[in-house]
Formats: structure tokens, sequence, C-alpha cells
């Protein structure tokens, strides 16, 4: 259904995406959106909208994933394995080299600057990012408290998180949120 | 690179069976928010590495281009036996969670949403949205004496939250500028 060069393209691509992909790999779907559906019609809007629900759906590296799924549609089991590598490949690099100069230069006063001033930031976002879960998670007063509950939980105690979940998990199992 | 690696001290030493099975369980539990289950158990469980390390690991990965939880994968095995714990980590965050979803995804298409699976899917992200808050707080908790710490954190909160503005504009906008008032505030102290 493609041409050989399809999946040395797609390969290609999301290597390139994925050392771009600051903020991580959801900020760069639009764009890969764009090449697989629209530049090559390799899938369907909707199934390309449907791998994506269901990489989320399934624990794991999700984005990773929803790659390998792409490229399993373009080229079969190497397409998967290949666009897998293509996207956590380039990115590990970087994430190794990065964290190599960086603890180089431990105790540096420098670094103790970019510390005072990064940190705050990112955890802010962090925060924000638990906002925005729950902002699309909390759709009714109760699955608010049981927001609360967990993060006050977490605060508190010493508790092992999956039991915190797995409580949540159950109450909306019982229909109960 | 295997040079680098060597000069870790034996304290931080880690078994790689140890780094691998860590980063399944950060892996399968993703969906909950990675860093929840990264701290817990490098930080809290294993002492591997120390709140302030994990701080600037997950800080550091935010910068980055890339799936951030991989990042603090690649950064904690590094710290901890360098390149071959790199290696153990990233292993242990994709094969085994790589192979089951890529099997579960080409069969998932066949079926559609259970509503019981939907209901507690719902549930579990709920509390999740609760427990990547309360690591947020938490790794914020070190800086709270500081007045300018506390308002760059709530500037990135608001900025994403109520303004909607996209992360990147937030993160690249407020990070040289929050670098540069902790600079001036370290200079004025000495």
């Amino acid at each position: 259904m493609t041409d050989p060069s399809a999946p040395l393209a797609l390969t290609a691509h999301l290597a390139v995406v994925s050392s771009i992909s600051f903020g991580g790999f959801p900020t760069v779907l639009p764009d890969v959106r764009n090449f697989v559906v629209g530049t090559h019609g390799w899938m369907t809007n909707q199934e390309f909208a449907n791998l994506f629900a269901m990489a989320q759906s399934i624990p794991g590296p999700n984005m990773i994933l929803m790659m390998s799924l792409v490229g399993w549609k373009v080229w079969g089991f190497p397409g998967a394995v290949a666009s897998a590598f293509a996207t956590f490949g380039p990115p590990c690099t970087i994430y190794f080299a990065t964290y190599r100069i960086w603890d180089r230069f431990r105790d540096t006063p420098w670094q103790e600057i970019v510390r005072l001033g990064l940190v705050p930031v990112v955890m802010g976002l962090v925060i924000a990012g638990g906002t925005v879960m729950a902002r699309a998670a909390d759709t009714s007063w109760r699955a608010v408290v049981v927001t609360i509950a967990a993060a006050a939980i977490m605060l508190a105690t010493r508790l092992n998180p999956i039991w915190i979940l797995v409580i949540g998990g159950a109450l909306g199992g019982l229909g109960l949120l | 690179m295997t040079e680098v690696a060597q000069q870790e001290e034996p304290e931080r030493a880690a078994p790689l069976t140890a780094l691998f099975t860590a980063f399944l369980i950060v892996s399968l539990c993703g969906f909950a928010g990675g860093i929840v289950w990264a701290r817990r158990i490098a930080v809290e469980n294993r002492h591997w590495i120390t709140d302030r390390e994990f701080a600037d690991i997950v800080s550091l990965c935010q910068l980055m281009p890339g799936p951030n939880i991989i990042g603090i994968a690649v950064c904690i095995g590094a710290k901890t036996r360098g390149l071959i714990g790199t290696i153990a980590a990233i292993s242990g965050f994709l094969i085994i969670p790589w192979a089951g979803g890529l099997s579960l995804g080409v069969l998932y298409l066949e079926y559609a949403y259970l509503p019981v699976l939907r209901n507690i899917l719902g549930g579990i992200a709920a509390t999740a949205a609760g427990l990547l808050t309360a690591t947020g707080i938490r790794l914020l908790m070190p800086h709270r004496r500081r007045p300018t710490a506390l308002l760059f954190a709530v500037l990135a909160f608001g900025l994403i939250t109520f303004v909607h503005l996209p992360l990147l504009v937030v993160l690249f906008g407020l990070v040289p500028l929050s670098i540069a008032v902790a600079g001036v505030g370290s200079a004025r102290a000495q």
C-alpha cells in the first residue's frame, strides 16, 4: 500500500520532530498528523485520533507507543521498531549529554543560581499540569473531592500512591463519581 | 562516556536490576503522572538521589525536547550508574510496556470502550490529578521561604491555568527572568 521509501521518510521525520519536541511529544503531534494524514495519506484523520485515544489509555510510554502504531500501519513490525527508536533515541541522547554537563558543574555558584530560578517555575508548571488534569477529570463535585483528598493524603502521609489510585478507581467503578 | 561512568561515587551505586524495575513501574504508572512514581522510588524508597537533585532533573528535562519522564529515567540512571545505568533505566521504562502496549494496541482497535472501564479510568484520572499536584507542591517546598520563588511559581501556574498561554511561551519566557532575579538576589546577598 506504500512505496518502499515510506518507512524511511516516517523514521527520518519522527527523528527530527522528536529532537525539537520541547515541552513533550504532544507539542509536535499536530505536525506529525499533517505529515502522516495530510502529506502522505497513510491513514485517515479518524484513525489517527483513535490511535491517540488508545495510546493514552494504555499504561506505558504513550507517545512512543502511538508513533510505533503509526509505524506499524506503514511498515508492520519493523516500522513499529524504527518509529519507536526515532521517537525516543534523539531526546535520550540530548538528556544524557545535558545531564552529564549539569552534573559536572554541581555545587558551582552559577548552578545554584540557575536552580533557584528554574525549579520554582517548573514546579508551578507541574502543579498547573495537575490542575489541567483535574479540570478534564473532575466532571462532578464528588470527583473534585476525590482530587483534593488524593492531594492531601499524598502530602500528609507516606502511603503508597497505588492505594490512593486503587480507591479512586474503585469509587469510579462503583459509579460514585 | 564509559570513563565518566567510572567516576561515580560508590554510595550512589544502584543495582541495574533495581533501576530496570523502578522505571518499569514508573512507565506502567505513567498515566498517573510519572514523576509521582519516579520521586517516590528514587528519593523516598531507594535514596538514590535527594529531593534537590530530583527537582534539578525534573527541571532540566522540562527544558529539553522529548518525553520528560524518559528524560528522568536517563538522568537518574546516569547519576547512579553512568551510561549503563541509563541503558538499564530506559530498558525498564520501554521494553515490557512497549511490547505489551503494541500487542494490546493492535487488538484494541477492534473493541469499543466498556462503560465500567471508562468509569474506573475516570476515577483514576481524578485521583491522579491530585497526586501530580501534591508532588509539585512537595518539590516546591524547599523554596517556600523565598518570595520571588513563590512569585514565579504562581506566575507559571497562573499563566497556564488561567491565561492559557502555551507551555513553551511560559517556560522560555519565565525561566530567563526567574534566573536573572535569582542571580541579582544572590549577588546582593554576598
